[in-house]
């Protein structure tokens, strides 16, 4: 199995004020491609600045973040953002639609941007991913007359429709009821099976933990188990 | 296809704030849309203001091009500076030089040699006029003519006579109008006027020296005139128009007055109130209630009955006075006179109410029966100038016609300009010709060598050679010296004609050059100064609308202005619109980075925020730009009503009605939202710098 994310001795400190916060120390990790992989831990630990680093929406202070074994280190902004548009899928807490656009266009939104794809294809894609998520009914509504669940599910079909490698959720459940919380890990969960995409998330949930094959804990910028 | 797409995402998005931050839109979209509207409308006006001007000034009198002496202290301003003055404008000694070199240039098509100056023109009074015509029949004989004068001068007499029981009411110094009084007493004296009728000069001089001028003297008025060369002037120049009489003859000297001088200053004064108000009645609509200008007029024109009673005689007055009363303007009866006055007073009484009326009688029933103007074509009129040397200059120059320019006719400035002959002006100007040479020669001999002499030495102080009968060292001859100016001037110093030859070289102060084409007037204007540079002549060249004066700078000025007004509200808008960016990107941070960490490039995001700033300009341009269209629309069918002078000049005319410039109305509101685009650039690269990890962010 070929590595989908390789992080090497990855350290990030931020400034703040006149002292600097250590959110990683020297972090070493590789996540195979097809994982399941949970990122877990107490608020602070580093979480989000992992997630952010290897989204490429952020550069380590020392170390390297390998995606599909392609340094991002030397690249631009523009080329940062190919990257994410193309390789990578991100799910957010808040779900981050665009209220104005159908659930439809939000889902096109990512597609449209890269501009690879004709109507007609775009339009099969769409319609499959709807089909998958259970969205197939609410394609013409507006993204803010939809419940968090639903959004959630939009949000996860924006992130497939590009067909990344890699998908990252920050903390996907946290805005939901654990009963929507756990249908949504079901769908990441039989998504990461039938599309062999490596599923990335972070989470303070035992429950939705459970569902995941590996759990990386974080604990004050280190890798406390694995 | 992607590209259309792409771009109806980025308008979606757009829109949805636009009407998310509402207000922020409609305060953008208004400042955007004034602009808009003011540059339509300004513009418009502009262009209209400019391309009516423009074919004012270079056909009425500036051509396209003027040339002057390098040396002249003042620029040259053809229709005389804001100052009034005469300008020094220097001298071309020899215009042949000039010509030759300037039809050089294939592109030239004439040059017309002029002169701009300033005279006086010498003015008697009523009293005076009858008193010639009096002498004037004594000599012809004519016994029914006579009668008919002396009664016209008894009348006259008894006038004054009332005039100076009014002025004894209002006058403190008593004893000059005792004196005056006791004079008039004298001359209506039945022997005395038996006296005037045989013809004694003793009674005449009376007459003149001490009865006409209690009647008092008109001011002497100051002409502007223009000496040209008539033929090539009117091939030349197709806004001049003669009104009345017949143009200068060519080989002739002589004068066209001006239609806006002889109406403004030379009308009867009753005859000129009717006229004024008139005009700011019906081309102005300000009614004569209530208007402060119009009430001033208004109580000026009673007092004015006396300059209709001047010239009426008994047949007429008793006439005029019947047909008052039957239009129910009824005398007191008793002295003709006395009631007749009464009359006038009551007619010249106007309101809003029965002004229409008293205008259309007083031109039916009187204007007919008294002098209108004061002077018209067939006389012949003396102008005065002093010379450069600083002598009093009179020649008699004849009036061939009354000229305005078309579209300027109610303009004070197109309308200050007399012209004359170029001879005539040279002479004024103090120039001597062949024949004042001559006539100086002659009168040398005639004099004697002494005063000769003293002639010379003048001439030798002042380098300029003045005819000595003409060298009257006062300043502008006192009023009732008039006639004695007169018969001092009754010698023609020049003949009447004279060889075309003449005019086309020797002196002149500037001239006007006319070309074939306008578009090339800078360059022509830089070949013609190197040209006759090239040659040694001193000269200046200078386009219309520099020569035209402080009036050709008037539409730089609101030039200005129109741009100012503009900069300021573009700036305010352009502020506002980097502002409300600036501070939106804060509301929209997560949607941005959210945008951007699934792969939305920067200049997507700056995209983004131009549309929205697009739109809103678009919006408030395209809507402010339709009320211009409108307001322009509207004003061409009522047009815009000069309250100036300078502004008449402008419109060429009392009313300028704009017209629709279809490449202004498309063009501005383009440009204008062009320019709001563009300038909120910088704030849109500033939104775009969010970073994708603020999508993260909790906090909404």
């Amino acid at each position: 199995m070929s590595v989908a994310v390789d992080i090497a001795n990855v350290s990030k400190v931020y400034p703040l004020g006149k002292t600097s916060v250590q959110a990683l120390r020297d972090i070493r990790l590789a996540i195979a491609e097809g994982e399941f992989t949970t990122i877990a831990g107490p608020s602070g630990c580093g979480k989000s600045t992992l997630l952010n680093l290897i989204g490429c929406m952020d550069t380590p202070t020392t170390g390297e973040v390998l995606v599909e074994g392609r340094s991002t280190s030397r690249l631009s902004d523009r080329e940062l953002t190919r990257l994410r548009l193309d390789k990578l899928g991100f799910i957010f807490q808040s779900f981050n639609l665009i209220p104005v656009l159908t659930v439809y266009q939000n889902i096109e939104f990512p597609l449209l941007i890269q501009g690879k794809l004709s109507r007609q294809e775009r339009h099969e894609r769409i319609v499959g991913l709807m089909d998958e998520v259970g969205l197939r009914d609410q394609a013409q509504q507006k993204s803010n007359e939809l419940s968090g669940g639903q959004r959630q599910r939009v949000a996860i079909a924006r992130a497939l429709v590009t067909s990344p490698r890699i998908v990252l959720a920050d903390e996907p459940t946290a805005n939901l009821d654990s009963a929507t919380g756990e249908r949504i890990i079901d769908l990441m969960k039989n998504i990461n099976r039938s599309h062999k995409t490596t599923f990335i998330f972070s989470t303070h949930d035992p429950q939705v933990m459970k569902q995941a094959t590996r759990i990386v804990r974080l604990k004050d910028g280190l890798v406390l188990a694995d | 296809m992607q590209t259309i797409e792409k771009t109806s995402l980025v308008l979606r998005v757009a829109f949805r704030n636009l009407w998310l931050y509402r207000l922020k839109t409609i305060v953008i979209a208004t400042l955007l849309g004034m602009g808009s509207f003011l540059s339509v409308v300004g513009l418009t006006l502009l262009r209209d203001v400019e391309a009516s001007m423009q074919e004012s000034i270079i056909g009425s009198v500036a051509g396209h091009l003027q040339i002057y002496s390098k040396k002249a202290k003042d620029d040259l301003a053809v229709f005389g500076s804001s100052f009034m003055g005469r300008q020094d404008l220097g001298v071309l000694e020899d215009l042949a030089p000039y010509r030759q070199a300037a039809l050089q240039n294939p592109e030239v098509e004439a040059l017309i040699p002029m002169g701009i100056d300033m005279g006086l023109l010498a003015r008697g009074n009523e009293l005076d006029e009858s008193l010639d015509a009096l002498r004037s029949s004594l000599k012809s004989g004519d016994s029914m003519l006579l009668n008919e004068r002396m009664e016209q001068l008894r009348f006259q007499l008894q006038q004054l006579t009332t005039e100076l029981s009014e002025r004894k009411k209002v006058v403190q110094n008593m004893a000059e109008l005792e004196k005056e009084e006791a004079d008039l007493t004298q001359a209506l004296d039945q022997i005395f006027l038996q006296r005037v009728a045989s013809g004694d000069e003793v009674a005449l001089q009376f007459l003149e020296t001490r009865i006409a001028p209690i009647s008092g003297e008109k001011q002497p008025i100051y002409l502007m005139y223009l000496g040209t060369d008539i033929a090539l002037y009117r091939e030349n120049f197709p806004k001049f128009k003669v009104v009345q009489g017949e143009t200068l003859p060519v080989g002739q000297r002589g004068i066209l007055l001006s239609n806006k001088i002889r109406e403004d200053q030379l009308k009867n004064n009753a005859a000129r109130l009717f006229d004024k108000l008139m005009k700011r009645k019906e081309n102005l609509r300000i009614p004569l209630a209530g208007d402060p200008e119009n009430q001033r007029l208004v109580q000026d024109l009673p007092r004015q009955y006396a300059r209709i009673l001047a010239y009426l005689d008994r047949a007429e007055a008793a006439e005029l006075s019947q047909t008052l009363s039957e239009s129910g303007i009824k005398g007191e009866g008793g002295d003709l006179i006395a009631g007749l006055v009464q009359q006038l007073k009551t007619f010249l009484t106007v309101d809003d109410s029965n002004f229409m009326a008293r205008y259309d009688f007083f031109y039916k029933n009187i204007a007919p029966k008294i002098k209108l103007y004061e002077i018209s074509p067939g006389e012949t009129i003396m102008l005065r100038s002093y010379t450069k040397s600083g002598y009093l200059k009179s020649v008699p120059v004849k009036v061939y016609g009354v000229y305005s320019f078309d579209g300027l006719e109610d303009s004070d400035l197109a309308g200050a300009m007399n012209i004359v002959d170029l001879i005539s002006f040279r002479e004024l100007y103090g120039q001597m010709t062949e024949a004042s040479l001559k006539e100086l020669q002659e009168m040398r001999t005639q004099v004697g060598i002494r005063d000769i002499k003293a002639e010379n030495a003048e001439d030798a102080l002042f380098g300029e050679g003045s005819p000595a009968q003409e060298a009257t060292p006062s300043p502008v001859a006192p009023p009732s010296s008039s006639s004695a100016v007169e018969t001092l001037s009754i010698k023609p110093l020049i003949p009447d004609q004279f060889e075309p030859g003449e005019i086309a070289q020797g002196l002149a102060l500037n001239a006007a050059v006319k070309i074939r084409d306008i578009s090339k007037i800078e360059e022509v204007k830089q070949q013609l100064e190197k040209d006759m540079q090239a040659q040694g002549l001193d000269v200046k060249v200078v386009n219309w609308q520099e020569a035209s004066g402080f009036v050709g700078q008037f539409v730089n000025i609101v030039r200005l202005v129109l741009i100012f007004a503009l900069g300021v509200i573009f700036i305010v808008a352009l502020v506002i619109i980097n502002n409300s960016i600036i501070v939106g990107t804060f509301n929209r941070i997560r949607e941005i980075g959210t945008m951007r960490a699934i792969g939305a490039q920067k200049s997507f995001v700056v995209g983004m925020f131009l549309a929205e700033t697009g739109i809103t300009a678009l919006l408030g341009a395209v809507v402010g730009g339709a009320l211009a269209v409108g307001l322009l629309a509207w004003l061409n069918k009522v047009g815009i009503a000069s309250t100036h002078d300078v502004v008449t000049f402008l419109f060429s005319g009392p009313r300028l009605y704009p017209q629709l410039h279809p490449a202004i109305i498309v063009l501005c509101p383009i440009f204008v939202s062009l320019i709001a685009t563009i300038a909120s650039i910088y704030a849109a690269r500033h939104a775009a710098h969010v970073k994708p990890a603020e999508a993260m962010q909790e906090k909404e």
